[in-house]
Parts: C-alpha cells; structure tokens; sequence
C-alpha cells in the first residue's frame, strides 16, 4: 500500500515536471513576445539618444502581408551571388542533398508525431473499455505501436541534425537570414524538441510502472502532453515553410519589423498546419498497418496472424479516417494559395506544375481503390459478408470512372502531327473531363463509394434488429444515391455557369459526400445497435493479397508526400524567400518531371528500406508475446475483437 | 420559379418529416413504397437546401442558370 502510494506520489511529481519543463519555454519567451521579438531593437534606444539631441531616427518599414507599419530591427535579406561564400558546394547539386536530408526528416518527423496521437486514442480506448480482455489488447497495442516509434524518433533527431548540417554548409547565407527571422522562437523549438524527448522516454519507460488506477489516468495524461508538444513542434515548422512561401512580419527587403506572431501567422500557415496534421496521421497509419502487414506476412503462427491482422486493420482505420478529409484540406490550401498570389496558384495547377498535380490525381486515387481493395478482402473474414460481395462489381465500376475522370489531363505534351490529327491541344471529348468542375465530381465519387464500402464493412457479419430496419436500410440507398445524383450534377452544372459561380459549387460538393460519412455513418452505428452476429470476424483468415494492398497504400502516400512536398517547394521559383530573398544559385530552377519523379522515388526507397530496419528492431523486443498468448489459450486462436 | 425559393425546399423537407411521424404512427415503415416516398421527399429536399445555402455562404447564387 505504501508502496503504490509512494508511486502515486513520483508520478505525479514526474508529471508536474514534465508540466512545468513544457511551460519553461513559453515563460521565458513571454517578454520575448510581448515586446514582439526576443530582441531589443535598436531603434527606440537610438530614438531615446536621438531624442536628447534632437535628431529623432527611427526607421520605419511596411509590413508585405499585413501592411502595418513596424520598426525595423533586423537586416534586409541578403543579396546573394554564386560563389562559395554565399553557395558552397561539393562536386554535386546541393538542392539534391538538401532535398534528400529534408525529406527524409519529413518523412521520419511526420512518423513519430502521428503513431503518439494514435496511441493516445488507442490507450485511451483501453482505459475507458468495460471488457477487460479488450482493454489489455488496446494497452498492448498502444505499446506496440510507441515502441515503434521510439526508434524511428532516435532517427528523426539524428536526420534533423544532418538536415541543418546541410543548410550551414551549401546554404549559410540562407539559413542566417531564416534564423536571424526567427531568432525569438528558435529557442522555443529547440526547448520544445528537448520536452518532446523527455516526455516521450517517460511515457515509454513508464509504462508498465502506470498501468492501473490514477497512475493509468496519468500516464494517458502524459500522452496528451506529448501530443500538444509534438503539434506545437509542427506548427513552428510549417511557420518556417510558411514564411519562405507567403512572408508577413517583414518590409519589402526582408527586414524583421519586430512582431514575430506576423512571421510565424502568415497567410498559408493554417492551411498548412491543418493538411499536415492530417496528412501525418493518414501517413502515419499507413506506416503502421504496412508494419502490421509486414508482421502477418511473415507470421508463423495463427496467433500472430489474428493479433497483427486486427492491428493492420485499427492501423488501416486511423489512416482512412484521416485520409477522407485530406483532400478538403489540400484543396482549402490551394484556395488560399490563389488568395495570396493568384499566379502562383496558376503556377501549381495550370501551369508549370500542373503535370505533377496529374500525377498526384493518380496517386490519390490508387490511395482510395487500395483502401476500397483492402475493405473488400477484410469481407471474407465475416460470416454473413457474401451478400455484398456480389455489388462489389458495381463499386469497382463507379470507381474507375470516377478514377479515370480524375486523372484526365486538360491538355497533354504532343508532337505537332498528333496535334493536327487531334484537331488541337485538347481532345474533342476527353479534354471536356480535364477541368476542375469534373475533377471535383470525380474524387466526391470515389470518397462517397468508400465511405459506402466502410459501412458495408461494419455490416459484414450483422443483421439490423431495430424494427424500423427497412426504412432505414431504404432511408440510406436513397441518401447514397441522391448524395452521387447530386455530386454528378454539380459537375455538369458546372459546365454552363460562368467560372466565379462555378468555383463555389466544390463546397456543397464536399457537402454532399461529408454528409454521407457523418449521418450515414452514424445512422448506421444506431441501426446495428443489438444487432445480431452472423459470426464471429476471425481475425488473420484474410487473404495476404489484402497485405499487400495495405503496403501499396502505404508506399503510395509516401510517395504523394514526396511529389507534394517537392511541388509546394517548387511553386517559389527562384525565390529562398517568395519575392523577398532570391534564389541565386546555379540550381535556381524547376527540374523536370522525369528527373523529379526519378528523386521522388530515391527518397521513397530510401525511407522504406531504413523503415524496414526499424520494423526489424522492433521485432528483436516482440519474441515473448506469442508464446505467452500460446501459454493462456492452447490450440485456440484470438480473437482480439467482435466489434469495429 | 418557385424551386428557386429555398422555402420550397424546406416545405418539401417538413412534409417528408412529417409523413416520417405519420408513418411511425401508424406503422408504414416497413412498406418498402412508402418507406422509399418518404426517404427519396426528404434527401432531395435536403440535397437541394445544402446546394442553396453553402452557394449563398459565399456569396453566390446556386440558381444562376435557372433565373437567366
């Protein structure tokens, strides 16, 4: 008993410091921010002498975005010339480099702050779960996936460290200038990363010494901790991307005007932090469920199977669940783009970069028909599943033409003989799908045909018992179908209205499908309430081919991220910083598809087969559980879960 | 052009609502017919507002072509 009080009582002692260690930061930067910087300017002292002798200097600058007035208290950006003070170099492209060393930061960063949020959720579902079999099965599932995680964040420090290494050496003059803007938070992220780190080892370490009572309820406590950590670590990120796209907080020659919040708050900031958040956790899913797959398909037992096939499957959920909203995300990020700088929105999607979004289209889709693949496989794991399987045929259909409308380009690269058999640069009947109001259309079909295969997922193995489960099931075709008529008229609509009316019809396009995912799905959960099993889900009979498309999901988001991360960085041209610090480099423009394309695929590669060695290293620790699961249920094989 | 009027359409969604209570009542429900009457009155109506009302949130006029 004292000794469980004696815990209670270091715990949360550990707590408050963690707590306390999380505040430092933003304590010791409130003067910082209250005065706007973390510096004194110059300029008032020099106001103060000047004053004395009645020569009052105080320089003043317009601030680009927000249009204030501010005083100046930094340097302009500097002018930058090809040499090797400014650029220098090994006997290689250092965008090359610098893209390798930040992408692979990006990919491991977005990794380990997506699996903490999942296992918050996860161990959370544990605590709050009445079966007390499940709620083990949660714990060690949350477990499993942060210790997964915690190798993949030793990786993240180190390729953090190799990615600023490669700033100072190819692009000090650069870098100095973004620190120099910076300055007053810089360390704010270094002290946050150090918090991230301790919260992170006494989350992990602390496990098994937090496992019952308010102990639990601290240790969950903790994980929240260490998601805000992680958030605001993301946040200050993008500030950085943000500023280098559409700057604020400076006067036309990059001079810092003292009010950081104007620096770090800038016109893609938002967009951004809301399409990275949820863009980490549909990555980071994937990440997981291919690790899941990797484990099934290597299984030697039908316990392993049943355990790492439902892990795939909560994995698979999490990314799916995130990844329905991505694409709103991206697209409230392009508007805002083409708010900001209309041209360089154009730059993006009709002009110079276009083709890459073409490329994304099929990424996105092969996103989508892999998730739909996956849910249809996941159906032969229930008893009572069949009577879908025979409409599968008519999803597939729906969802190619949805596909193939999504990624028809407006025009294509001809030689002039195929334009003269073509009659032009647009195909007489093809190029009428190349625009967006067809494009819209097209991707509303393919999210509303998954969000129907999820819930006839849920159904599989269960009958509706409610007594009004005939109006229901009518209540919900005629949603479905109405939802599909409206998207697709929307899209044709869209062809006889003028463009700034048509812009607006994406919203009540987003709308429709949206409501399909929230009131279908929530009618769904009350008409299967007390429904009746027509089986058990007997977890790891699944076919490996469904494996394998968790991993292509998982392989095509991270290549996705790759190509979006490479166009959103490209959309400045020749700009370090978008009209403020040029880019004088010799590599000061736009690569093309292919070679693109070619680098993409490097960092992919590179990501997975280092990924892998993780996988691997989690392994080593991961020998006991079956055995044990063998020890309690001789010759039985687990069944980790009945509900979703 | 009546349609054009949202009022219309939320007339529409309150008979569909309320032919849903007079079919509880009086246990129609599970008339396959009258189940899909009601259901088709409703989404339509629904769909409809959501057109209407996220256009009119920018600014703009779902309507356009049908008052030219």
């Amino acid at each position: 008993m004292g000794r469980q009080h004696g815990k209670k009582i270091w715990s949360i002692m550990a707590l408050s410091a963690v707590i306390a260690f999380l505040l430092l930061p933003v304590a010791t930067s409130l003067n910082a921010l209250a005065g706007g910087g973390g510096e004194t300017p110059p300029a008032p002292v020099a106001k103060a002498e000047g004053d004395k002798k009645g020569e009052a200097k105080v320089e003043k600058g317009r601030d680009v975005y927000y249009k204030t007035e501010g005083i100046v208290s930094g340097a302009p950006a500097p002018k930058t010339v090809d040499g090797p003070k400014d650029y220098p170099r090994y006997n290689f492209e250092s965008r090359v480099l610098l893209w390798f060393a930040n992408q692979q930061h990006l990919y491991y960063g977005s990794f380990v702050l997506a699996v903490p949020i999942f296992c918050m959720i996860i161990e959370f579902m544990g605590v709050v779960t009445k079966d007390k079999a499940m709620a083990k099965k949660y714990d060690q599932l949350a477990y499993d996936f942060v210790k997964i995680s915690l190798t993949a964040y030793s990786l993240t420090a180190i390729l953090g460290g190799i990615l600023i290494f490669t700033f100072l050496t190819l692009y000090p003059a650069f870098f100095g200038y973004l620190s120099s803007i910076f300055r007053p938070v810089m360390h704010i992220y270094a002290l946050m990363f150090v918090a991230e780190s301790g919260t992170l080892y006494i989350y992990y370490y602390g496990w098994d010494k937090m496992k019952e009572g308010l102990l639990k309820w601290i240790h969950l406590s903790m994980s929240v901790i260490l998601n805000v950590i992680g958030t605001v670590l993301m946040m200050l990120a993008n500030s950085w991307i943000g500023f280098m796209m559409s700057p604020a907080g400076v006067d036309e020659q990059g001079r810092f005007l003292g009010n950081i919040w104007h620096v770090i708050h800038t016109a893609l900031w938002n967009p951004l932090n809301v399409h990275r958040i949820l863009g980490n956790m549909a990555f980071g899913g994937g990440v997981v469920a291919a690790y899941a797959a990797y484990r099934f398909l290597s299984a030697k037992t039908d316990e392993e199977r049943a355990h790492y096939d439902w892990m795939g499957y909560i994995a698979m959920a999490i990314a799916v669940a995130f990844l329905i909203p991505l694409p709103f995300a991206g697209y409230w990020l392009m508007r805002e783009v083409y708010a900001y700088r209309q041209q360089m929105g154009i730059t993006l999607m009709g002009g110079l970069l276009a083709w890459l979004f073409i490329i994304q289209a099929t990424m996105i889709g092969i996103l989508f028909l892999s998730t739909n693949y996956y849910l249809w496989q996941a159906l032969g794991r229930m008893r009572g599943a069949e009577k879908y399987q025979r409409y599968i045929k008519y999803l597939v259909f729906v969802l190619v033409v949805g596909f193939l409308v999504f990624i028809t380009p407006h025009t294509i690269v001809m030689t002039p003989a195929e334009l003269k058999a073509m009659g032009g640069q647009q195909h007489p009947v093809l190029g009428n799908y190349g625009v967006m109001s067809a494009k819209n259309g097209g991707i509303n079909v393919i999210i509303t045909t998954t969000v129907l295969s999820f819930i006839w997922y849920m159904r599989g193995n269960k009958e509706p018992m409610v007594p009004w489960k005939n109006f229901g099931n009518i209540f919900m075709g005629a949603f479905f179908g109405m939802a599909y008529v409206n998207i697709i008229w929307l899209a044709i609509y869209g062809y006889y209205i003028p463009a700034n009316v048509r812009v607006g019809l994406s919203v009540p396009q987003v709308a429709s499908t949206l409501s399909c995912l929230f009131f279908m799905t929530a009618l769904n959960g009350v008409m299967l309430k007390g429904a009746k099993q027509m089986g058990p889900i007997e977890w790891g009979k699944i076919s490996a081919r469904s494996q394998y498309a968790i991993i292509m999901l998982a392989t095509a988001f991270t290549w996705m991220m790759g190509l979006m991360g490479y166009i959103r960085s490209s959309v400045r041209l020749f700009w370090h910083v978008n009209e403020i610090m040029r880019d004088n480099s010799p590599w000061a423009y736009t690569h093309t598809v292919g070679f693109a394309a070619n680098m993409i695929s490097f960092n992919v590669l590179f990501f997975w087969i280092s990924i892998l060695f993780v996988f691997f290293l989690a392994t080593l620790g991961a020998k006991k559980a079956p055995v044990e699961a063998k020890a309690h249920a001789p010759g039985r094989v687990p069944e980790p879960a009945h509900g979703h | 052009m009546i349609f054009t009027n949202p009022m219309f359409w939320f007339a529409l969604l309150g008979i569909g609502v309320a032919l849903l209570f007079v079919g509880k009542k009086m246990n129609l429900l599970n008339n396959t017919a009258y189940a899909a009457l009601v259901s088709v009155v409703i989404v339509v109506a629904y769909f409809h507002l959501v057109d209407h009302y996220l256009m009119e949130m920018q600014g703009l006029d779902y309507w356009y072509l049908f008052r030219k």
